[in-house]
Formats: C-alpha cells, structure tokens, sequence
C-alpha cells in the first residue's frame, strides 16, 4: 500500500510521545492514578481503567544507550533484546510460546535514557504479566549463545537498513554529528563497529552495575483492582537490589555555531537523504506551548513551510518536515528532506530559505491561530488508549513532571501570543548559517556542491558506525 | 476506546472456543443514499473525535499498461484543488479546524482519511463532497504533484532493495491479471500522465455509488446521515465502471525473479498465488502465516532464525483484495548468507507443514494472538474505522466484523494442512532473489 504521507504517523507518534499539545477543550485530564515508591527506589504508578479487561504495562530503567561505553555503542540494545530471549525459569523459546499462548505481547527496547519495557495482557492474565515482567527485569538468563546471535543479528539489521530503509538513517548520522563525543551522540540501535566491540562479560557487568530498583518506574494502566495489584507488583519489585553504580549525569550540550557537511556516500542511491539541526531543548523546558505552534508551523504538519514549499510547490520531494528531540537534557532540533540527486542543492537551498523566512517575516494571526487548532484537535487522539496512558505516566515520572504537564497545556497553548512565537523563533529555532548539515546520497554527483554551505567531512554508508 | 460489553468475548474466547461475537457492533448504523453512497456509522464518544474513511473502489487493479500508477497519483490530486477551492484550500482549512488527513492507495482500493475534533463535522463533510463534485486539474500543478509521487517510488522502491524486489515478484507473479501493476507505477508511466488520463480516471471510478463512507467516534448517526444527505446525495451517480474480466490463469511451474544489486544483505521472497478477501479460507490463512512468522515461538522465525541463524528475519503479508491475491513470506538473510541454503530450509519447514500439519497448541497459539490483536485494532477509533470499512469492503460486508473472533475460533488444523497442501506449492510460486553484487562476484 502506498501513501500520500506516511511522515504524517510519525508525526502524530512524535505527539504523542512528547505529550506536546492542548488538553483541556480536548477534554483530556490526567485521570486519577496512585504513585507508590518501594523502599529499594522503584516507583510503581497505577491507573485502573475499566473499559476493556486489558492491561497496559510499561517499565522503564534509566540508562539507555546514552550510558553505553564509548566504543561500545548498541550494548543497550543488545541488552534490551537479550532480556527477552529467556528469563526466570524460562528459556527463549518457552518464554515465547508462554507470551503467545495468552495472546500477550512484551518487548524491550533500548531508548537514548532508558530501556523500556512494555506489553499488553489480558486482564485475567495479570498474574502471569507480573511475573513475567519480574523476570524479564531481575532475572534474565542473557545467556552466552543467545548473547551471540542477539548481537549478530543486531550487526545484520544496520546493513539491512542501509539497503532498504535509507530514509530512516539521516537522522542517526545527524545526531551522531551534532552530539559527537556527547551521550546523545550514540545512537540507541548501536553501530555495526560499536555492537562489534559488545562482549558478553562486558554485557553482564552493565547488567549488575546499571540495572537496579532505583532506576525503575512500572506504569501499569487498565482493568485491575489497585491494592491488588499493587501488592502484587510490590511483591514481585521489592526485593530487587539497587544498581551497582551511580547512574552517570548527562552534560548540557552547547549550541553548536557556524555550519559544517557531514557527506555520507551512497554511491547508488537515487535521491539524497539530508538532515540539518542544532541543539534544541530539554523536556522539561517551560515555554513548550509556544514552541510546539511554531515548530508545527514550521515542519510539524501537511501545510507546514517547509513541506509546502518543498513538496506542495515545488514537487522536490514527497516529505519535509521538522521535529524537536527533547530529552532530559537539551537534544536536538531538526529539519529532514529527500529529493532526487539532481536536485540536492535546490532542495537544501530551499529549505534554508525557509527557515530564514522564518527569522525575517513575522507570522501571520491567521496562521497561528490555525497552528494552535491544530495541535488541540489531534491531541486527544494520543490518550486515547491503556498503552497510551501507560506511556505518558512513565514518561511524567521520568522527567519528574506533575500531571499539570498535561492538564496545564491547555491554558498555556491558549494563551501563546504572537510575541511568545516570536521569541520562541529567535531563541530555540537556529539560523541557517548554524546547522550540522548531513546528507546521505551520491558523494561523486553532490560533493562540490556541498562545499557551499561548509567544510565537508566525507564518510561511505557502508562504514561501520555513524559519525566519525 | 472499546466499552466492557465488546471485549468481555475476547476474554471469553480465549478461556474455551466459544461462540463468541463482537459486542457493540449493534451500534453501527448504515445508510445508502439515493444516489448508491453508502454510509456506516459506529458511535464510540470515548474521545471528542472523529476517524472518518472514505473507501473509494479503485486501484492499481484498475490500471492497464500506460496509466500504472494512475490510482495512487489521483490519490495525491484529489487535495489539489476544486472548482471552488485552491489547491492547497483542502489541507489549510482542515488543519486550521484542529483536523489531520491522509489517504493511501492499494491493489484494490483508494481510502481518504480524515481524524478530526467533533465540531468539524460539518466542515469535513463540506470539504469531502466538494473535491468528490467538483474536482478540477490545474496543469501546474499535475507537475509538481508528479515529482512528488516519482520521489515517493524513488523511497520506497529504487532506494530500498526489499521494494526493488518486491515489485518485480508481483510483476512476475501474475501475467495476465493487473495485480501485476506496481501501485506506485512504472517510472515512464509516471513521467507519461497526462490531464486527460486523470479526467477519465475521476469521470470512471470518482462516483459516490463507488465510494463506502466510515466514521467511527463522538458522532450520532443521525446527525451524520442528514449531513450526508445535505451534502452528498446531490452527487449524481454514475455508471459503474467496467468490471474486471480478467482471471490469473492457473500457475503450472515455479517463477523466479533475480536481481543483482549492489548491496550487503541478500534477500528472498516467496509470493503464492492466495485468495480474495471474501474467501472463506482467510481466517485459516491468517492463522497459518501466524504460524509461520508471528514471534519468537513460530515456524520459520523459529528454525531460520534463532536456531539455524540462516535469517536475521522471517515475515508474512496477506494480499486478500476483491481477486485472489498473494501470499508473501519475506526472508532477509545475514551480509554473508547463503542463498540457496535458507531457500532449501524454508521449504522444508512449508513441507513440514504439508505433511504433518499443525499441533494444537500451535494453533490455539495463533488464533490468541490473531484474536488479541484484532481486540487492540479495535482500541482506537481510527483501527475500528480501518476494520469496520475492510470488513465492508473487501470481506463481504461489515456484518462479518462482529463474527470475526468466531471465524478464527472454527478453524481446525486440518483446514490447515488443507491450505498449507493447497496453497504452498512450488509451482504456484514465484520466487525473488536479491543478490548483492558482492556475492555474485565470489560465487565461480
């Protein structure tokens, strides 16, 4: 099947998971949850929804691949995958005809601060839920062999990738370039060298060291009695050990100034992949209503600038869009397109002209108001679900925000005037002679071009990492 | 958001094969307009929103060599502007009312869709029967709309060796039949469109006797069926299109499909001539590709994967539209894999099937996992409206939605076998071989 705009999905994927919009007309609260903390750390938060006899559950550790070690990149992700392949008293393969004899589903995935966990159970299941999740977090097997073929297998999904999915990967090259030496740098699914490097003992001693009671939170949300569950769940948590070291703080990574190429050569790729971003603003930043209106303006919906200039008028492309990255410290903000060879300079021209128009001609009334209609109409559509609710409590516990967060938006979103997105363009959206600059396309047919916007530091995509 | 009394089956299902059925669905209420549009709406106000899809029958399948494509480019030219409206209007005016679109073409259908706060209701339904009147076609931007289809094939197929591949199966697996069109188009197809095509096109298949309308959220029918009345029944209908006589002959030999591509990971894709969506046998089918590739736990992932480490992935798709279509099992292999040994496992493990069938703990495995599934499509207003207008359209009406968990539940191992004997047959396969350059120059 083939679709208008697929970009659309992630976009509204990306809402959803940086809780970035209206609330209150929407109609969407916070509904009432109970937060426990166990003495060992571990925060568990329950919120009984009735609807349906599911429950959503979501376990977050903090670490994630920005703890990765330096030359290690993707230990993370093995981890995450390993932690499903036999657990408890479970080997692999029981353990997966357990999950899908109940019809249940429960996977682990290395983000850049965390590794999540998360599944979906039938209620009368809840039990079983419980326990394997325990087991999962506490006792998994991480055996030598499937440690070996879980790496191996992680090696072959890059190179897959870099065949079939190279739209997929200019953001990876943009944030290793932009983050070079920083814990955002490494990229969550690892390199083909980093992963490489990954061995077993290294892989169980970052278990012992960085997986522990204090850097949990268990959000579970659905058909489910509270107090039984939360003894059920405290039960199952409270005699997990700490982890073995302090979890390392992660530096504010300055804005980066001037602009500098990144190439990475596809010698037979058809179109050119590019990404330009700086650093942008953590999650908890306070001004996030006027920022989201004028980054959806920008490149966050259909009629965006830049996908209207770049796609609707010019045909260049079948997608441009931006997006804010906005971990616990600042990450990054970006601008990403594609278009064929022969139009790689136009295309990238054009969208720095975009963004300078967005520095030099104020925006319109009309257009802002149409911005914040639009985040508070699609908003509710990401609270629609357990697994929904699930996430966004894990994440308010995670970056230590209160529920007005949410409850909050509304007001704030309401109230952005057109000096707030004025400020918000100067402060937090980069001028276009300050990007790290990252195309991925034929270096032979666009490398003398791309010497315009900056010194070019040139890599092959079948090299064995993302940045240099 | 499902309420207690639809899922309670589930739970049911899952505890012994009951009869069980899909609860709220007695809600749904449908309309046919004077003029042959149909309407169906399901009430669900869990969310002040609305998922509104709007199944046009018309795909690549409507195609023939010169217009391939044709479906999916009208796809993109229908937010291009009315007679009324600017291109552009469409977009600008639905998301300034807090509203996000898309749409997506297929073999067999085209569907537009909209998800939007209640109070647009109207709005979106002014907008909907505007660009079905009154379409118009500005040369301009047919041009431009072009370079964005042609940089949409460029993604997903010239730049992606699994694309590449896939396309070339589809063409090869069927002769006669158009399912063989790409529903991106061929790349001269798409340099060639011209206005006069896509006048054809919208007079022939844009009639609202050919479109089935969903909506599914904070609606009340009734409201909705006076709009539709207000704003579509002026529509005129139109002849039907002309009917698809063409049947795929039967396949009597193996095809195969080689592609030599400067890449690292080898891949292979096996396409079995299958079954129409209202085929009696889909259930069976879903469960048997279930069986195959869903988890860790089945068939191929399994053998090819985990234990024999031959594959780095095993996956399945089901093309099930208005005509018999195909049967995809994926496999990508490691940089270094061996073509021809992970071809010789999977076939063994498809024997393996033939021969012996399925256990039962295999099968009550899948049907949990395929009922589970279909519970969580239906959380969402936008997955009710998906499977409600599937159902509609492509599975023999929407009455069908509420019987689906009974469906999966009657299916025994043998209708398995049956299938799996049937249907998994070299000769009625067709073969893709993706072979990285660098593999090819090694092999003497």
């Amino acid at each position: 099947m083939s679709a208008r705009h697929r970009w659309i999905a992630a976009l509204m994927t990306m809402v959803a998971a940086t809780l970035s919009a209206q609330a209150a007309d929407s109609g969407v609260k916070v509904p009432p949850y109970e937060r426990v903390v166990l003495d060992n750390g571990a925060v568990l938060l329950l919120m009984e929804r009735h609807d349906v006899p599911l429950i959503a559950v979501r376990a977050a550790v903090r670490g994630g691949a920005a703890i990765d070690p330096d030359d290690q990149a993707g230990m993370s992700s093995v981890l995450a995958n390993l932690l499903e392949k036999g657990a408890g008293k479970r080997d692999a393969t029981e353990f997966a005809s357990t999950l899908a004899s109940v019809g249940g589903v429960l996977s682990a995935t290395a983000q850049t601060e965390s590794i999540v966990v998360s599944g979906s159970f039938l209620s009368r299941d809840h039990a079983l839920m419980t326990e394997l999740l325990a087991d999962v977090l506490q006792r998994p097997q991480l055996t030598q062999a499937q440690f070996d073929s879980v790496r191996d297998r992680q090696i072959e999904y890059l190179r897959a990738a870099k065949d079939s999915e190279l739209g997929t990967l200019s953001g990876l090259y943009g944030r290793a370039a932009l983050f070079a030496g920083h814990p955002y740098g490494k990229p969550a699914v690892g390199s083909e060298k980093g992963l490489a490097a990954v061995t077993h003992a290294a892989l169980v001693q970052h278990y012992r060291q960085q997986f522990g009671a204090d850097r949990l939170i268990v959000s579970v949300v659905g058909d489910f009695k509270t107090s039984a569950m939360k003894q059920s769940l405290s039960r199952a948590f409270s005699g997990w050990h700490k982890a073995g070291a302090p979890l390392a703080a992660i530096p504010v990574q300055p804005r980066a100034s001037g602009r500098r190429v990144l190439l990475v050569d596809a010698p037979d790729s058809v179109q050119s992949y590019f990404w330009a971003g700086n650093v942008g603003v953590a999650r908890s930043f306070a001004e996030r209503a006027p920022l989201d209106v004028v980054n959806t303006l920008f490149g966050g919906r259909f009629t965006s600038m830049l996908n209207s200039e770049l796609r609707i008028r010019t045909g260049l492309t079948y997608g441009a869009s931006s997006r804010f990255d906005r971990p616990s410290q600042p990450g990054s903000w970006a601008l990403s397109s594609f278009t064929q060879t022969a139009t790689t300079l136009e295309a990238i021209d054009l969208a720095f002209a975009v963004l300078d128009r967005l520095h030099s001609q104020p925006l319109d009334a009309a257009l802002l108001a149409s911005g914040k209609a639009y985040v508070q109409g699609q908003f509710p559509l990401a609270y629609e679900t357990a697994d929904q609710w699930a996430a966004a409590l894990a994440d308010l516990e995670f970056y230590t925000l209160d529920r007005s967060y949410i409850d909050g938006y509304a007001a704030a979103l309401g109230a952005v005037s057109d000096a707030d997105a004025q400020k918000m363009i100067r402060e937090r959206f980069p001028a276009s002679d300050d990007v790290t600059l990252v195309v991925i396309g034929q270096a032979a047919a666009i490398r003398d071009g791309l010497r315009k916007y900056g010194p070019v530091t040139e890599m092959k995509l079948s090299d064995p990492v993302f940045g240099l | 958001m499902m309420r207690l009394s639809l899922i309670v089956p589930l739970l049911l299902s899952l505890l012994a094969p009951v009869h069980a059925q899909v609860a709220g669905t007695d809600r749904i209420e449908s309309v046919t307009l004077a003029n042959g549009m149909t309407l169906l709406v399901w009430p669900d106000p869990d969310i002040p929103n609305v998922a509104l899809y709007n199944w046009v029958r018309v795909g690549s399948r409507n195609e023939v060599p010169g217009i391939t494509g044709l479906a999916h480019f009208f796809e993109h030219m229908m937010f291009n502007g009315t007679r009324t409206r600017a291109p552009g209007e469409f977009d600008r005016v639905l998301e300034a009312a807090g509203a996000s679109n898309n749409a997506s073409t297929s073999n067999d259908v085209t569907i537009y869709k909209d998800w939007f706060p209640r109070s647009a209701l109207e709005l979106v339904f002014d907008l909907e029967a505007d660009r079905l009147r009154n379409l118009a076609f500005d040369p301009k931007v047919i041009e431009s709309e072009r370079g964005v289809v042609y940089s949409e094939r460029r993604l997903s197929v010239d730049d992606s060796s699994f694309g590449r591949l896939m396309e070339q199966v589809q063409a090869t697996a069927f002769v006669a039949h158009p399912y063989t069109n790409p529903t991106i188009g061929w790349p001269s197809d798409i340099e060639g469109w011209t206005v006069d095509d896509l006048k054809t096109f919208f007079a022939t298949h844009y009639a609202p006797n050919n479109c089935t309308m969903i909506l599914v959220g904070d609606v009340e029918p009734k409201q909705v069926f006076a709009l539709a009345r207000k704003y579509f029944e002026g529509i005129p209908r139109q002849e039907p299109p002309p009917p698809i006589r063409t049947k795929e002959p039967e396949q009597s030999g193996e095809r195969r499909v080689v592609i030599d591509a400067e890449a690292q990971t080898p891949l292979l894709q096996f396409a079995y001539h299958g079954v129409a969506g209202t085929d009696a046998r889909v259930p069976a089918l879903e469960l048997l590709l279930r069986i195959l590739t869903d988890g860790d736990a089945s068939r191929l992932r399994r053998s090819l994967v985990e234990d024999q480490k031959i594959a780095i992935s095993a996956d399945s798709y089901l093309d099930a539209g208005f005509d018999p279509g195909l049967v995809w099992l994926f496999l990508t292999l490691p940089s270094q894999g061996d073509l021809a040994q992970a071809e010789k496992a999977f076939d063994r493990e498809i024997e393996r099937i033939v021969a012996n069938g399925v256990t039962a703990a295999e099968l009550n495995r899948a049907r949990n996992q395929v009922i589970a599934d279909f519970w969580r499509e239906l959380a969402t207003i936008d997955g009710k409206a998906d499977l409600l207008g599937s159902f509609a359209v492509m599975k023999g009406g929407h009455q069908k939605l509420a019987d689906a968990p009974r469906a999966y539940e009657q299916v025994t191992a043998e209708d398995i076998r049956k299938l799996a004997t049937d249907l998994l047959r070299p000769t009625n396969r067709t073969v893709g071989v993706l072979r990285p350059a660098a593999e090819e120059k090694e092999t003497p």
